[in-house]
């Protein structure tokens, strides 16, 4: 059986690469110390593949076309996508890909209920890759990368509990079809709260954040499910704050268990709730 | 809700997916934006929105939250400015209408 060696989750706000100093300096470190935990787990983990599971924010599709999860069967993953650059501020990167572990699991998971497909093209990548690359470094670490951008916000948005069954599906299809010695990791990339687009643009809900990385140190996820809902994510921002069912896919991944939050802040510049966990696997 | 008013038929999410995707094409409406206007597959109303930068009525008329947010940063620039950016602050104020003022001065007090 494979492993999952990594399972870890993080805001991708563009701030945090476009506008990073305008945050205090303690908030600024809060999340560099984040990051920078991801990074050593990455590089402690010896992956044979990074699965980065993020909200494609309408970058790849027509709004009017059905989809749910998008898998990146390429061997390259270039970005950012040239219309985000000025707005991200990253060095380019090229990424390696896993096509051949790409390809199996999304084979493996292609039927398990919401709308998958697996695309041979370059995907576009803004924040929701762009972001967690760059902060965490994983450019240098080489480590090949697998791209599972997921519909958050384009409705009918599969809600908590079909990303938690597809997050299953993922996971045992990493266990039980990819070679025996496979090494995986895991990237939930988006949240915390925020309302992209709508009147509360500039705000961030705090206590919702609190009080949802508060659920996730304790790890029930019938009682994360139960309460952090589809529909409680867009009450707390509308249109951004449902970007934490990435997360929601990894614990679906991983099965109920405890994490351990790598930070918290809140920083009205970035417009965005920005936190951090790593999950016990 | 800013979904409520979704309509994933309005022809402006499309234009925007195109801005985005398209650098000649995103060119051309920065540079004639009234051509780009009249050429594209848009009802009157949608055009009269974008010209007069009245975000609410095109979230009204059902253009997706992230691509009105795009739109923004296609119309006054993605780059972040001091405190906020132009696009943002254009955006809100228009969604937000005779509300603004008030809303703002709450948040800076």
């Amino acid at each position: 059986m494979a492993t999952i060696s990594l399972a870890v989750a993080a805001s991708h706000t563009p701030g945090l690469t476009g506008w990073f100093d305008k945050a205090p300096e303690s908030d600024r470190d809060t999340v560099q110390r984040a990051y920078d935990a991801i990074h050593d787990e990455v590089a402690a983990a010896d992956l044979d593949a990074l699965l980065i599971i993020g909200n494609d924010h309408v970058a790849n599709t027509r709004v009017s076309e059905p989809w749910d999860f998008s898998f990146g069967l390429t061997d390259r993953h270039p970005g950012p996508d040239e219309w985000f650059k000025p707005w991200l501020r990253v060095a380019d990167y090229d990424l390696r890909g896993a096509p051949e572990i790409a390809k199996t699991l999304f084979e493996s998971v292609r039927e398990c209920g919401p709308n998958v497909r697996g695309v041979r093209e370059n995907l576009r990548f803004d924040d929701n890759v762009s972001v967690p690359v760059t902060m965490a470094g994983l450019t240098s670490l080489d480590v090949p990368i697998i791209p599972i951008l997921q519909n958050c916000t384009v409705p009918p948005v599969p809600d908590e509990r079909v990303c938690y069954d597809f997050g299953k599906a993922l996971g045992r299809a990493i266990v039980e079809d990819l070679p025996a010695d496979a090494r995986i990791g895991l990237l939930g990339s988006g949240g915390l709260s925020h309302e992209p687009g709508g009147p509360r643009y500039l705000e961030i809900d705090e206590k919702f954040d609190r009080w949802y990385m508060d659920l996730l140190v304790q790890g029930d996820h019938d009682r994360i499910l139960a309460e952090a809902t589809f529909e409680r994510m867009e009450e707390a921002g509308s249109g951004g704050t449902a970007e934490l069912l990435s997360w929601t896919v990894v614990m679906g991944a991983i099965g109920p268990r405890p994490c351990t939050d790598l930070g918290y802040v809140a920083v009205d510049q970035w417009r965005c709730g920005v936190g951090a966990v790593r999950w016990d696997v | 809700m800013p979904l409520d008013r979704f309509n994933p038929l309005l022809k402006t999410n499309d234009l925007v997916q195109d801005l985005k995707w398209d650098l000649e094409f995103r060119a051309r409406f920065e540079s004639d934006e009234n051509d780009v206007l009249d050429e594209y597959p848009l009802s009157d109303a949608e055009r009269q929105a974008i010209r007069d930068r009245d975000f609410r009525g095109l979230h009204e008329m059902g253009l997706h939250p992230y691509l009105l947010s795009q739109l923004a940063r296609l119309i006054y620039g993605t780059g972040e400015k001091a405190g906020t950016s132009g696009a943002a602050t254009a955006l809100i104020r228009s969604l937000l209408g005779d509300d603004y003022d008030a809303y703002m001065a709450e948040r800076s007090g």
